[in-house]
């Protein structure tokens, strides 16, 4: 699904150029769950918005699904997100002024959708993420667990083949991380692939593969043995 | 997608309710400080729109050249002129000799004054009237009939009874019967009339009329539709020259659709006129939108962080940026129309205010589809216009960098913020300077030596028996103990008109070329009026008595020569007695022209009454009337102040001085909204920082000065700019006028330290509240 060959990401301000990722060669097939790892500022977010076409690459080569992307304009990156990648934030970034429904609504809308199948699809994702009672309330009115779990259901109700997840337990507490993470590994065994990005060992190990990042480059990468929720 | 841009928007200004009042008020005042120029301006360019005819009516003034000068003459056609140009020139189809005047009406125990015209029976057709009685091609049939409006027939006859056949006594002597009823004219007409009687009537045994030497009388005239203007302009103004042989009094046509905007005339040219102002104020119309515009841009580009993170969401989640700058707009838009419904209100409550200050009737219809257009229309603007620069700023966040919370402080938003609130200051002081020259200016010319005193001094216009009776009225009201002299005059004190020229004098040389005004007094005008005699005598109260000595003014006397004028004559006949001191008239910004005063109550059309200083001004009139009811029963008592008719004299200064005042208030207010708001959004963003400057050992002094300096760094600039671009207008709006003010220095410096203060308190306001909050507190929530 994801191919990325020599990818190097640098930011450049007035007086210095800082190299964000270096060479980075990367493949994360259909199904997979990939956690990425390193410490701060060794680049494991620019390589999550690279793959979540929220950023261009400075050179290399980055392949979705049979796309490149590395060279696309804003507005066709954002054609190719819509429908086929699910985003999952740290501060889970749901709008305050909209419902829980109507955060999950969203992506639907912009993918111009009827207003009965929005219905139909949303309803459906809250049941399922066991938040639908909570369809009316605004995001200041629900708990941090909560607000995660609309952020994923927002995430998953286009159906989309990839989901990233930048630090997703980051904000909660251990139980209701444990919670998201059991709901993302949920999704991925019903065949979605998941990218996330993580400083927890803990949610690292629902992962499939590990990929550790140190100074934007790849140094290790390894495969789990237990797969699956682990409570 | 709509709905939910629709609902979001809603949503956004209901949670931020401060920061959408103040940008709902803000426009609210630009939208309705717009419209309210709007109806002004609708009702000036409506003059004479509601005559059909409009096209292709023309007045008839005269251009007449004295001293190698051309001047420009109303009422100065002769009588001739008008049958002349209908036979002589091709493509005039209608032509109408006519004179205004005032008559008393008098029909049973009613006697009401109403002002009309004698006029030829083209001007019926010209003017469009349309007869709910009476037939417009039979009307003027009899010599002795009249036709008058719908108002004044309903309050001689009642509303019930028809007024056609009906005999009205007018002037307490002749008879007229009313032929005809014609619908109301509108209030926005420049020659307005209650009724029209035959010219035939009015010249009746004045064989002088006949001459073209009697330049008197208004001349309107029509062209067809298919006429060439410039052709029969051209032929216009050949006649005169080749009727009377002198090449010095040209005709001219002057097109309806001029008459209210365009009658200022400067050198036999038109130079405009009221249609400057309605330039002016729609440009200023246009700027309080523009400063009530910015106020929006600023605050909702000081907001961008707040919205900064739902913008990279939506992006995120697919939305593209057009679809943004479609969500932004909407908000705007629906900022802009609940502004709208605010000004509605607030034009309920202030149009009335407004007509108060400027004598009109200016009236907001929504169900006119002009305003309701006009008014959606400014406000679909309005909205567009603020709203567009935030929609592009905020659209064009990145969402990798507002995510990641990425400030968006620095840059070209902040430079550009900068910039507009020094714009809307700008804009406040030029307004705040002009308002300050204008009252200056004003005060100057009002307080200049006239050469005569208006206080207590009261004009009454001659009616009936007042001139045979002059000298009963006058002891009769002196005998009340309240009025200390009367006078009579042939022409109002403050205006020009009846003039000639073409006199000889002694010690004068090329005398036929100066004009000179002739006014017909009695005695005791000049005592009356104050004006003083500074060599030789006045007019002796027998008239006959001084039946041919003539009285000049000073620059009179100084036209005869050196040496005193006293004993030199006048078209040889009439020796000079006394010069009395120059006095001023019809132009109170330049110098009048020479005058010639006979001891004539002949002629007189006004009396002039001087109330004894002290005597309550009630008393003082009822004395007046009293006297008038005894000797000149049938007519009603009027009467006009002259210090009244003065300052009405500076009507369009005073509108240009009222609505500075008003726009300068306006102004302020808007900008002071809007910095009220970006300080307060300033003092929000750097809570950390003033937090950690308090722990460090800054005193709530040094916070505040720390917030403000920015701000009043913004203020200093906009005065720089401000005071050469008030200069340029004021200076080039003082050039108008012969007598004027220097500009001065104080006016810059009133101006600027009224911003600075207005300023620094509207920013203190927010920096002290930043000030005094704990450290501990602001930097936890960090």
């Amino acid at each position: 699904m994801i191919t990325i060959q020599n990818l190097k990401k640098s930011f450049r301000t007035e007086e210095v150029e800082t190299l964000a990722l270096n060479n980075v060669n990367l493949t994360v097939e259909e199904g997979e769950f990939v956690a990425i790892m390193g410490p701060s500022g060794c680049g494991k977010s620019t390589l999550l918005n690279i793959i979540g076409m929220l950023d261009n690459p400075t050179e290399g080569s980055y392949n979705f699904a049979g796309h490149e992307v590395g060279g696309l304009k804003e507005s066709q990156r954002t054609q190719l997100r819509k429908g086929n990648l699910g985003f999952v934030f740290q501060s889970f970034n749901l709008i305050d002024e909209l419902t829980v429904y109507e955060n999950v609504e969203l992506p639907l809308i912009y993918l111009k959708m009827g207003k009965a199948e929005r219905k139909e699809k949303v309803m459906k994702v809250l049941e399922r993420m066991k938040i639908a009672h909570r369809e009316k309330h605004f995001p200041q009115q629900l708990s941090g667990g909560q607000q995660q779990r609309v952020a994923i259901s927002r995430a998953v109700v286009t159906n989309p083949k990839l989901i990233l997840a930048d630090e997703p337990t980051g904000n909660l507490d251990s139980k209701n991380g444990i919670e998201v993470m059991n709901l993302l590994t949920e999704l991925n065994q019903e065949g979605t692939t998941i990218v996330m990005v993580t400083h927890s060992d803990r949610d690292s190990h629902y992962a499939h593969r590990v990929v550790n990042l140190f100074d934007g480059q790849i140094v290790t990468e390894s495969q789990n043995r237990a797969i699956g929720a682990m409570m | 997608m709509f709905k939910n841009n629709l609902k979001i928007a809603w949503r956004n200004l209901w949670k931020n309710k401060g920061y959408s009042l103040l940008n709902i008020f803000g426009l609210a005042i630009g939208i309705t400080c717009a419209a309210i120029i709007l109806l002004w301006v609708e009702d000036e360019v409506g003059y004479d729109k509601n005559f059909a005819k409009q096209d292709v009516v023309y007045y008839v003034p005269t251009n007449q050249q004295y001293d190698g000068e051309w001047r420009t003459f109303f009422q100065a056609t002769p009588g001739p002129l008008a049958e002349a140009l209908k036979e002589e020139v091709p493509g005039i189809v209608g032509a109408a000799r006519t004179k205004g005047e005032t008559l008393l009406f008098q029909v049973d125990d009613i006697a009401v004054n109403r002002n009309g015209r004698f006029a030829d029976p083209d001007f019926l057709s010209m003017f469009s009237l349309s007869f709910v009685e009476g037939n417009m091609e039979t009307v003027f049939n009899e010599v002795d009939a009249i036709v008058v409006s719908q108002e004044t027939a309903q309050q001689l006859f009642g509303e019930d009874s028809s007024a056609i056949g009906k005999v009205v006594k007018i002037n307490n002597e002749a008879s007229y019967t009313i032929s005809g009823v014609y619908e109301d004219l509108p209030n926005n007409v420049t020659y307005g009339f209650d009724w029209v009687a035959p010219f035939e009537r009015f010249a009746k045994g004045k064989d002088w009329m006949k001459e073209y030497g009697a330049n008197f009388s208004d001349t309107f005239v029509e062209l067809s539709p298919e006429a060439n203007f410039d052709v029969v302009n051209q032929r216009v103004k050949q006649i005169l020259p080749e009727k009377t042989e002198d090449d010095e009094t040209v005709a001219f046509l002057f097109p309806m659709k001029d008459w209210h905007l365009r009658s200022s005339f400067e050198g036999g040219k038109n130079i405009g006129g009221q249609i400057t102002y309605v330039r002016l104020f729609s440009l200023i119309a246009i700027i309080i939108l523009l400063i009530a515009c910015i106020n929006f841009m600023n605050l909702a580009t000081a907001r961008s962080e707040k919205r900064a993170n739902e913008v990279g969401v939506r992006k995120v989640l697919g939305s593209g940026r057009k679809g943004l700058i479609s969500q932004f707009m909407v908000e705007a838009v629906i900022t802009a129309v609940l502004s709208a419904f605010v000004s509605v209100l607030l034009l309920k409550l202030l149009v009335p205010q407004f007509n108060l200050l400027i004598d009109k009737n200016l009236e907001l219809s929504l169900s006119d589809p002009v305003h309701l257009l006009t008014l959606v229309g400014v406000t679909l603007v309005c909205g567009i216009v603020a709203g567009w620069y935030p929609a592009f700023y905020l659209s064009s966040f990145k969402p990798v960098e507002v995510l990641k919370g990425a400030r968006r402080t620095k840059g070209s938003a902040a430079f550009i913020r900068k910039g507009l609130v020094a714009a809307q200051f700008v804009v406040s002081i030029v307004f705040i300077i002009s308002t300050i020259i204008v009252y200056q200016q004003v005060q100057h010319v009002k307080g200049r030596d006239l050469g005569y005193n208006k206080e207590n001094l009261v004009k009454i216009p001659v009616t009936g028996d007042m001139i045979k009776n002059y000298v009963p009225i006058e002891e009769d009201m002196k005998a009340s103990g309240l009025i200390e002299s009367i006078g009579l005059n042939n022409s109002d004190i403050l205006s020009g008109g009846n003039n000639t020229s073409g006199l000889e004098w002694q010690g004068g040389v090329d005398t036929e070329n100066v004009l000179v005004s002739v006014r017909n007094i009695t005695s005791g005008f000049f005592n009356t009026a104050g004006m003083e005699i500074i060599e030789g005598r006045g007019f002796s109260e027998n008239p006959a008595k001084d039946s041919t000595n003539i009285i000049v003014s000073e620059s009179f006397a100084k036209l005869m020569g050196s040496g005193s004028a006293i004993g030199k004559t006048v078209e040889e006949d009439y020796p000079v007695i006394g010069v009395v001191k120059d006095y001023l008239y019809d132009d109170m910004y330049g110098s009048s022209d020479p005058v010639i005063f006979f001891n004539d109550p002949s002629e007189a059309r006004f009396m002039y009454v001087k109330a004894k200083s002290g005597s309550a001004t009630a008393s003082a009139l009822a004395a007046m009337e009293a006297s008038l009811k005894k000797f000149n029963p049938a007519f009603p008592f009027e009467y006009e102040f002259v210090d009244d008719a003065y300052d009405a004299k500076f009507k369009s200064e005073k509108l240009i001085g009222s609505l500075s005042q008003i726009f300068a208030l306006l102004a302020i207010l808007i900008s002071c909204l809007g910095l009220f708001g970006l300080s307060a959004f300033t003092a929000d963003q750097r809570r950390k920082e003033i937090g950690v400057r308090k722990v460090l050992g800054s005193s709530i002094t040094g916070i505040v000065a720390l917030l403000s300096k920015d701000f009043m760094r913004l203020v200093l600039l906009a005065i720089l700019i401000a005071i050469p671009i008030a200069w340029l207008l004021m200076q080039n709006w003082l050039e108008g006028y012969a007598y004027r003010i220097s500009i001065n220095a104080w006016a810059f410096v009133i101006a600027g330290a009224i911003a600075i203060i207005i300023a620094l308190l509207t920013i203190s306001f927010q920096a002290l509240n930043a000030a005094r909050v704990n450290p501990v507190k602001s930097l936890r929530s960090e």
